[in-house]
């Protein structure tokens, strides 16, 4: 458990378009320890989801650095795993084909690419749906395929873009804790963005809060909690309410002026 | 552009049977009116003599082997022409959506290129390249390139970026991400570059064989023009209609296999 | 994928806008101007100048036949078949895709005729078209409607049959009586997807055009360019072909310019 720490240190990230300047993260430093489970809130159009695909390596910071275990990210690479919140599966692969992906990537040869894509698939409660495509899966089960087919190549960071927005609720806390169980069991560094406050507690060690346009850390609260009781025990319980309050409080201090407008 | 996927998809067996009443109505018209001498035969011949009571009849070149024959040239023709652009269709069009060079130079070329009616290029492609096959295939290549082209290109763009990052960070090189990646994303749109492709290019063969001759169905359509014998020309009528039809479906087929996960 | 990532730093600060623009224009043209350079440079020297005039001679050709006015009677008479045989699909097209959409009876009638020639190349109806109405006009505008009909009526049919029930039931409502609804409702909520259907079928009315002109006619440009070849005037040839392809582009971009205009004001 000592790979998978991210360092971000005074990351800004302009978008130009039509001759215009938007800066969409300004000044930005963190710091992501190995196996830390971080999720990221704030005010829609704060930039983090920006954030999110920097890390990935998917956009160009134009200022400061990302560091992956203290080597500067240059573009996407396999260390670190996205889960999309519209899944991006590929919709021509089934679900096996899509678990398989990523193993093939690596040179896995056959035998033990389809072996461990069903453990993950197991995992995930998918066994008998291999062969479905994407477009005969549900909402949750297509995000499933999604999760199955990111840890199946075993990244050390998981990077999370609001996964389960588009669930509904009874099915986003199944996924909820579920995601809670993979990721002590194979102790990832996770870095989940969320709008929702009671989710981002819920899940983590620790929220940061970002502010509103243009987006920077604003501060982050430690959340303390024994997650090996049951969520109504944990979300019952006082001390949780009040880090949940702090996070909310902070939060709306960023969202209230927009909310005006 | 998406012509070809505007087509009659509800031309099932249950609709195909209530119209074919009407369908029967007039067929049995049609022999009744001729049989009785009511329209002139050269315009209208009895359905009996254009399907087998004469010489010239469907069933007489059929069984002969002229339809047969002059059908194989003519799908020679248009198919070898229909896969060639096909291929260099693909690779224009997806080049140019994923390339800034190649889009820069190829867009104003696809911009002006496409409306130009290739089909009046029959007389320049008979100067350059006279009558034979090579010229007519040139000319089929030439014309169904740019809507394989265009239909490429423009799938291409379409082609949802959150797929080819997530090709990328599982370890997908740039060069792997088009065979991997953008041409099965952009399959559905190919494909209906292809089904407008393919009645493009056979009205290039057709119109250049009644031009230029050289056998082929348009060539024997023709012929039954200047021959005067009517008959012929409706004989050959249903053997480009029952090509048509098969060409048409044997791409849906392929469509439908390739796309089963659309 | 925009002609900005091709812009250098700073250059919009120091140039002005109008400047800029050109250069865009210039910029974006390029290609063209390379693809006319090679044919320039090839004409003459790869290819004999009989074979590929060049650009020049061409651009020439061009000038003389629309100064001298050889060109303009086959000019007038092709648009005049493509803009009847255009207009009349249009007609009967809406008129069909709208029936057949709407009514069960008509839909019964019309559509096994319309799935009979929906596989035929039109072009190959020219001969047919031949024995019925002879070389010339009439066998021209009937290709030209043949071929135009059935994107208009795919896209009126298909854009009726999805008229929002509610649109009708409120007419009804408002005691529209039931046999002006087809003309005062369904057909203006189909008028987008009729636009698009007409689009589609310019291009088309072109190759049919071109084709019939080709085969079965003794004036128009397709006969021209025919003509020209048969007689060895290559030059003019290759005019009279830039002159439909202007004729054609410009059809399909005027078209675009007033759908723009029309949308814009509905």
């Amino acid at each position: 458990m000592v790979e998978g720490h991210v360092t971000i240190s005074n990351l800004e990230k302009v978008y130009e378009s039509g001759g215009e300047r938007t800066k969409a993260i300004d000044d930005l430093s963190l710091e992501v320890p190995s196996g830390e489970f971080l999720s990221v809130v704030g005010p829609s159009g704060c930039g983090k989801s920006t954030l999110l695909y920097l890390i990935a390596g998917f956009l160009d910071e134009s200022a400061g650095t990302i560091a992956v275990d203290d080597v500067p990210i240059d573009g996407p690479g396999t260390d670190r795993g996205v889960v999309f919140q519209d899944y991006a599966l590929f919709p021509w692969r089934t679900v096996m084909g899509n678990v398989t992906y990523g193993l093939e990537q690596k040179g896995v040869d056959k035998k033990e690419r389809q072996d461990t894509a069903q453990k993950f698939i197991n995992m995930m409660d998918l066994d008998g749906f291999e062969d479905k495509y994407p477009k005969e899966l549900s909402g949750g089960m297509k995000q499933r395929v999604a999760l199955a087919r990111t840890l199946a190549y075993d990244p050390k960071i998981l990077l999370m873009d609001e996964p389960f927005g588009a669930l509904d609720q009874p099915l986003r806390e199944a996924l909820q804790d579920h995601l809670l169980d993979i990721w002590r069991d194979l102790e990832k560094t996770v870095i989940f963005i969320t709008h929702d406050v009671e989710e981002a507690v819920y899940l983590s060690e620790r929220v940061m809060i970002m502010t509103r346009h243009p987006g920077t850390k604003k501060t982050a609260v430690e959340i303390d909690v024994d997650r090996t009781q049951p969520r109504e025990d944990i979300i019952m319980s006082d001390e949780y309410t009040a880090m949940k309050n702090d996070v909310w409080q902070s939060l709306r201090e960023e969202t209230k002026p927009q909310a005006q407008l | 552009m998406d012509v070809g996927s505007a087509t009659f998809d509800r031309s099932s067996l249950v609709s195909f049977a209530k119209g074919t009443v009407s369908l029967a109505v007039v067929l049995v018209l049609w022999e009744v009116v001729t049989q009785l001498g009511m329209i002139h035969y050269y315009f209208l011949p009895p359905l009996s003599d254009i399907l087998f009571a004469t010489d010239s009849s469907f069933v007489a070149l059929t069984a002969d082997g002229t339809l047969i024959y002059h059908g194989y040239l003519t799908v020679r023709r248009a198919l070898v022409g229909l896969v060639i652009a096909t291929v260099l269709g693909i690779a224009v069009g997806v080049l140019s959506a994923r390339s800034k060079i190649m889009s820069w130079f190829w867009d104003p070329i696809i911009e002006v290129g496409y409306p130009v009616p290739v089909i009046a290029l029959v007389p320049v492609f008979i100067f350059w390249f006279g009558t034979g096959d090579v010229s007519k295939i040139a000319l089929v290549t030439l014309g169904c390139f740019w809507p394989v082209a265009i239909n490429a290109r423009n799938a291409t763009r379409e082609v949802d970026e959150n797929l080819i990052w997530s090709a990328r960070m599982m370890g997908t090189s740039d060069r792997e991400l088009l065979r991997r990646v953008v041409v099965p994303a952009a399959a559905p749109g190919i494909i209906s570059g292809l089904q407008i492709a393919l009645p493009i290019s056979l009205i290039i063969t057709f119109v250049f064989e009644m031009v230029a001759g050289g056998g082929g169905l348009g060539h024997i359509e023709i012929q039954g023009v200047r021959s005067f014998d009517s008959v012929q020309v409706y004989a050959s009528l249903i053997a480009i209609m029952i090509l048509g039809f098969a060409l048409d479906r044997a791409l849906r087929i392929l469509r439908h296999r390739l796309l089963a996960w659309t | 994928m925009s002609y900005a990532d091709f812009r250098l730093d700073g250059l919009e600060e120091s140039v002005p806008e109008p400047v800029q623009r050109i250069a865009w224009f210039v910029f974006e043209w390029i290609p063209l101007a390379i693809l006319v350079g090679v044919w320039e440079l090839m004409s003459g020297t790869v290819v004999p100048s009989v074979v590929l005039p060049s650009p020049f001679e061409v651009g020439a050709a061009v000038w003389e036949l629309l100064v001298t006015g050889d060109v303009l009677p086959h000019l007038q008479i092709s648009l005049y078949r493509v803009g009847v045989g255009l207009a009349l699909s249009i007609v009967v097209g809406v008129l069909l895709g709208v029936g057949m959409a709407r009514s069960q009876p008509v839909e019964n009638v019309f559509e096994v005729f319309l799935a009979l020639i929906y596989p035929i190349p039109k072009a190959a109806l020219v001969p047919l078209a031949i024995l019925w109405l002879g070389v010339g006009t009439e066998t021209a505008i009937l290709i030209v409607f043949l071929a135009c009909l059935l994107p208009i009526v795919l896209n009126s049919y298909n854009a009726a049959q999805d008229v929002d029930q509610n649109l009708i039931w409120s007419a009804q409502m408002m005691g529209m009586p039931s046999w002006k609804i087809p003309l005062k409702v369904v057909i203006p909520a189909t008028f987008p997807s009729i636009l698009t259907g007409i689009r589609q079928a310019i291009p088309i009315a072109f190759i049919a055009l071109v084709s019939a002109e080709l085969i079965a006619s003794n004036e128009g440009v397709g006969f021209e360019i025919l003509r020209y070849g048969e007689v060895g005037a290559y030059t003019l040839m290759f005019a009279v072909l830039v002159i439909i392809s202007a004729a054609a582009f410009f059809a399909v971009r005027g078209y675009e310019w007033a759908e723009r205009r029309l949308i814009r004001w509905t």
